[in-house]
């Protein structure tokens, strides 16, 4: 039956002031003492739909509250399944480093799971990683710790992953991560962005971007440079960076080098090639720079109305793409019907 | 020589690549998971038999419990499709969505996610979304602005949009279920088949009760006279069919030309 319009605003306040009070005590929540909850662990790994014990609801996201604050809130578990020692000489299984570990008693494992949690996201998203944003969103008051935890983070997630992360800026603490598979298969036929993770080539097109869609070398290597990446020094993950910017990203048609019209002595310019801009965005890429300067894309006012224009063109051309599509299926199902119609 | 699936899993490049590649999609339908774990085997270890998905994803599974993730099957609400998520476990939070948006941002998703909850049909229109501008947190967010974040919702396959109206995508229903289950115990739908959360759905007229569209199709399957499973009145809304992969995937016909199952019928 519905619900009448008193009944929905009487509990959308109970609601609010469950929240309320929720976030006082949720900020209590990082005492949760190590040992005390047994039952807790049981009810995490057998019925979910059951409702969880106090513990649990006392963990209402303090990101939703709108406090940034760690957004995870396990109780620590004993984790209950059996290893049978499966690991065999050739692969590695994570329940022998689990059990190395003792896991069960270590107080830093429910910061290492947090920060596995934040940094897969990370990796999904393709954002930028800052030793800064780990310890604001997951360490915290633990990031006397931090090498440890980043440490045993980083080795989960690459045994189970096979990604590496790597800090590719020592000075402002920027980590990527650095896939051990090789992906140079081409593994989808999707029209998801492929854009390589690497950083450098998001720094470039972010950095002609904001100079208005061209940008003059020079402009381009002072910033890999506040990186520690320079043209001519080699670079223990990018290697010859000129080489990388002037031929290997031009090649892939990520960047377009040319020289500066009518320069003498002749510059060069960077700009976006074309495949940057199908694989990407104008949009994606200002939120990559925001990102990296820790605010938000419409902190930078011309550049986002740009990329807003920029994303109202590309839906009109997905609309009059699908439009087509569909126009097109028509005409195939009425001429098949039709020769149906005339066969005898 | 392969150990049965009960024992702690045993993790190579072939599981290993799956997961990039089901981390970079962030939500997969079934057949695009078979594919891919295809690619999988072919480029590590081409000689070995594909496991069942099944049985690929409960070894995954089980080597990632100890971390707290799991790839979680879900099946869209619309027309029943089968998709898969990497989701967390020990959260329940949005923690997914906490890091990527600003407070003011994820305050509308909170307020959309409100109304879409509260709404009869699932959906929540644009207008009434944009209406609640000015009550957000943080920073003060034009609504062109809000219009621009809604549709990064829908890109990032948190929210669906159809004529104007918003929804929750498949994806953020895997992920967030316990979380709204939690937040609004008094307000959420529950499916009377499946007792999962329920956003969109048909629901009896006479008694109330709810239940998915997909779990409406199997329910009632070949049943001329389909009866109300709790108050035994007769069905009165249109049956969908059951979802086919095989069937999909012959006729050719693209998704987005399939007359939109999304149902007001309550």
């Amino acid at each position: 039956m519905p619900r009448g319009q008193k009944s929905k605003l009487r509990a959308r306040e109970k609601r609010h002031q469950a929240r309320c009070e929720n976030q006082d005590l949720g900020a209590t929540q990082a005492t949760v003492a190590k040992g005390e909850s047994p039952s807790s662990a049981n009810l995490l790994f057998g019925d979910r739909s059951q409702n969880l014990p106090a513990a649990e609801t006392l963990s209402i996201p303090e990101a939703l509250q709108g406090a940034p604050s760690t957004t995870n809130t396990i109780a620590p578990v004993s984790c209950t399944s059996s290893n049978e020692g499966a690991s065999s000489q050739d692969e590695k299984s994570l329940g022998s480093l689990r059990e190395a570990e003792g896991w069960q008693e270590d107080p830093l494992s429910k910061k290492v799971v947090s920060l596995v949690h934040f940094l897969l996201q990370k990796y999904e998203k393709k954002e930028p990683i800052t030793k800064g944003d780990m310890i604001k969103f997951v360490i915290r008051k633990d990031k006397g710790h931090f090498n440890e935890i980043l440490k045993r983070a980083t080795e989960h997630i690459e045994l189970a992953f096979g990604v590496d992360l790597k800090e590719v800026d020592p000075i402002r603490h920027y980590y990527a991560f650095f896939s051990k598979l090789d992906l140079t298969y081409d593994e989808t036929t999707s029209d998801e962005e492929k854009i390589p993770k690497t950083g450098l080539l998001m720094i470039a097109l972010g950095v002609i971007f904001i100079n208005g869609n061209r940008a003059p070398e020079e402009a381009v290597w002072e910033i890999m440079n506040v990186m520690g990446v320079y043209a001519d020094r080699k670079h223990f993950l990018y290697g010859d960076p000129r080489k990388v910017m002037t031929k290997d990203l031009v090649q892939l048609k990520y960047l377009e080098y040319q020289q500066v019209p009518n320069s003498d002595p002749p510059r060069y310019e960077f700009l976006w090639g074309p495949r940057a801009h199908a694989e990407t965005s104008k949009m994606k890429v200002l939120e990559f720079v925001a990102k990296m300067h820790d605010t938000v894309p419409s902190a930078f006012p011309s550049c986002y109305e740009e990329a807003l224009r920029d994303e109202e063109q590309r839906a009109q051309a997905r609309v009059a793409a699908r439009a087509h599509t569909a126009a097109m299926a028509n005409a195939r199902s009425r001429t098949t019907s039709s020769s149906f119609s005339h066969a005898k | 020589m392969q150990s049965s699936t009960k024992r702690m899993g045993i993790m190579t490049d072939v599981h290993r690549r799956f997961l990039q590649l089901l981390m970079t999609h962030g939500v997969l339908e079934e057949w695009d998971m078979k594919r891919l774990q295809r690619h999988c085997y072919k480029v590590h270890d081409r000689h070995a038999t594909v496991d069942k998905l099944e049985d690929f994803i409960n070894n995954i599974n089980s080597v990632l419990e100890s971390l707290y993730i799991e790839i979680k099957r879900g099946v869209t609400e619309d027309d029943g499709r089968p998709i898969y998520a990497l989701v967390n476990l020990a959260t329940t939070s949005v923690s997914k969505m906490a890091t990527d948006f600003a407070e003011n941002e994820l305050d509308l998703f909170r307020k959309a996610l409100e109304l879409i909850i509260d709404s009869e049909t699932g959906f929540a229109s644009s207008t009434n979304i944009l209406n609640l501008v000015d009550q957000l947190k943080g920073k003060k967010m034009r609504k062109k602005e809000a219009e621009q974040v809604l549709q990064k919702f829908v890109q990032n396959k948190w929210l669906i949009e159809k004529e104007g109206e918003f929804t929750l995508h498949g994806r953020a229903i895997l992920e967030m279920e316990q979380y709204i289950r939690e937040t609004y115990p008094d307000a959420v739908k529950i499916c009377n088949i499946c007792h999962s959360l329920l956003i969109q759905g048909q629901s009896c007229e006479t008694c109330g009760i709810r239940m998915h569209l997909p779990c409406v199709a199997k329910y009632f399957q070949s049943n001329a006279e389909p009866r109300c499973p709790h108050c035994n009145d007769y069905w009165p809304h249109e049956i969908p069919e059951v979802f086919d992969p095989e069937k999909e995937r012959e006729s050719g016909i693209s998704k987005s030309n399939k007359k939109s199952l999304r149902s007001r019928q309550h």
